[in-house]
């Protein structure tokens, strides 16, 4: 933020999505003159107010939605604009305010409810307005009623807007070694909602080649839960197929048979009860370390601890159990190629909603390594460990050269990313297989 | 594989000796794209990158907290 700049970015990586950016930066020059009773010049850390406009455009496409139990269109679009103003309160403060949303559509959560806006979910809203006539169009839809993981649903829940406001104030000492931050942030979305606060302090010593940090950061956030609509619905009919949504819709069993809502073998979920803990909070500890090694070469290691608690899975996502029979709403003919793109009328009910551990701590550990090669090109490193008590182990690791033409009025930044992770202990994969197999005898 | 980046740390720390680069040598060091973190720009890939990923901090984005991800 020191340096008054204006640049243009675009970031393209084709392997998965595009992501466009623009950063323009602007600087807005208050009068800066200097007391001439001052007997010695003290440098602001921020002259002037700055002022950051920041767009994303993202999209990506891919077969395996969580929504959906691991199968399914994974299509997404995404858009956030986001402005940063960072304003200097006096000669060693600095307020910096970050705003911005992101508006998306996406396939996956569409299909929380796959059978479209007539479906079985009924959200609060929707609650107030049950009627008997409301009860007769489901009745007339029901007949016709098919679903797909493939097939983005036309319901309430395929676009959300997530909106954000962080506050960020920081002094610095008067030799410009100690740097404090405080901040407070506040963000929203249908169905979440974040506090977030922390604090932090930096020590520059050895002139200002050597520096350490720690900051510590605590979000509280909370659940608005939404469920997939039949595991909503069936609880809401008091677990009763002959009631409700399910009233005059077909359950099929993994032949393609409708089954007797009445016998001994139909659909139910596993359990009966949903979110009772709906918040999710975060407590970390960042800690950091940066060392300049030579006139071209500096590095910096760092270290976060993150306690999660509350409600860790996610309440939209389905999960199906490998020993526990298949039920259906649908087509019964795609049954068989219910894993496959081509199935775009047949969905299968889920058994439960994801569970896990009401507990998480997570140990991520980086370092950065940058060198200078001349006026032209330099070097730009990053690796990073990450470690869990779910089991989870991963490696990133990235490198980057900027590249500056034009006497460094522009600079392109080719990039390599690579990440690889294990599962965690609560992940299985769904087999597909096996279902087709059984159909094809 | 703590063990491993402490000895990276401390070999690291020992090369770059007790002579410290005054103000005035560190035109290279302060060049913008020597920077070590992110431009602000890198916010929402690594944004991306936290809901298609298990890992996530370590990088100065979000490590829990703040959306329904990770």
């Amino acid at each position: 933020m020191e340096e008054k700049q204006e640049e243009a970015v675009v970031v393209i990586n084709m392997r998965k999505y595009i992501c466009i950016g623009v950063i323009s930066g602007l600087s807005i020059g208050f009068c800066s003159a200097q007391s001439t009773s001052q007997s010695t010049y003290k440098k602001k850390v921020l002259e002037t107010i700055e002022v950051d406009f920041l767009m994303s455009y993202y999209t990506q496409k891919g077969e395996h939605a969580a929504v959906t139990g691991g199968v399914g269109n994974e299509k997404l679009t995404d858009i956030t604009p986001t402005l940063i103003v960072a304003i200097p309160i006096n000669v060693d403060d600095v307020l910096t305010i970050d705003a911005g949303i992101s508006a998306y559509t996406s396939a996956s959560s569409s299909n929380l409810d796959p059978f479209d806006a007539s479906g079985a979910s009924s959200n609060e809203d929707e609650e107030e307005e049950e009627e008997e006539e409301e009860d007769d169009d489901r009745r007339a839809y029901a007949a016709t009623t098919t679903g797909s993981p493939w097939v983005e649903s036309s319901g309430a829940s395929r676009k959300d807007v997530w909106t954000s406001i962080n506050g960020n104030y920081s002094h610095s000492s008067e030799n410009r070694n100690k740097i404090w931050t405080a901040n407070i942030g506040f963000a929203t979305e249908y169905d979440y909602t974040s506090l977030g606060f922390g604090a932090g302090f930096t020590r520059l010593f050895n002139e200002k080649n050597t520096e350490i940090g720690i900051k510590a950061q605590v979000y509280i956030d909370a659940w608005k839960p939404k469920y997939p609509t039949e595991l909503d619905s069936y609880l809401e009919s008091g677990q009763n197929l002959n009631n409700g949504f399910f009233a005059d819709i077909d359950i099929l069993d993994q032949q393609g048979r409708v089954i007797d809502k009445n016998g001994s073998s139909v659909w139910s979920p596993l359990q009966t009860t949903l979110i009772n803990d709906k918040s999710r909070n975060s407590y970390a500890v960042y800690l950091n370390f940066s060392q300049i090694l030579n006139k071209n070469a500096q590095f910096s290691v760092f270290m976060d601890l993150v306690q999660q608690k509350g409600w860790l899975g996610n309440p939209m996502q389905r999960v199906y159990f490998s020993d526990i029979d298949n039920y259906y709403v649908g087509n019964a003919s795609s049954i068989s190629k219910y894993a496959s793109p081509d199935n775009r009328d047949v969905f299968q009910l889920a058994d439960d909603i994801e569970r896990l551990p009401n507990t998480r701590f997570k140990i991520p550990i980086g370092a950065r390594f940058n060198y200078y090669i001349n006026e032209h090109l330099a070097l730009k490193t990053y690796y990073r460990y990450y470690f869990d008590d779910w089991g989870m182990r991963s490696h990133t690791t990235s490198l980057e050269v900027p590249i500056k033409f034009a006497a460094g009025k522009f600079t392109l930044y080719p990039n390599y990313r690579f990440y690889k992770q294990n599962a965690i202990d609560y992940f299985a994969i769904m087999i597909y297989l096996s279902i087709i197999a059984i159909n094809m005898v | 594989m703590i063990k491993r980046t402490a000895i990276c740390v401390m070999i690291l720390a020992t090369l770059s000796s007790c002579v410290a680069i005054k103000e005035y040598e560190k035109m290279n060091i302060n060049d913008p794209d020597m920077k070590l973190s992110s431009f602000s720009i890198k916010r929402f890939e690594t944004n991306f990158q936290v809901y298609r990923e298990g890992a996530s901090g370590a990088n100065g984005g979000k490590t829990g907290g703040g959306c329904g991800c990770n």
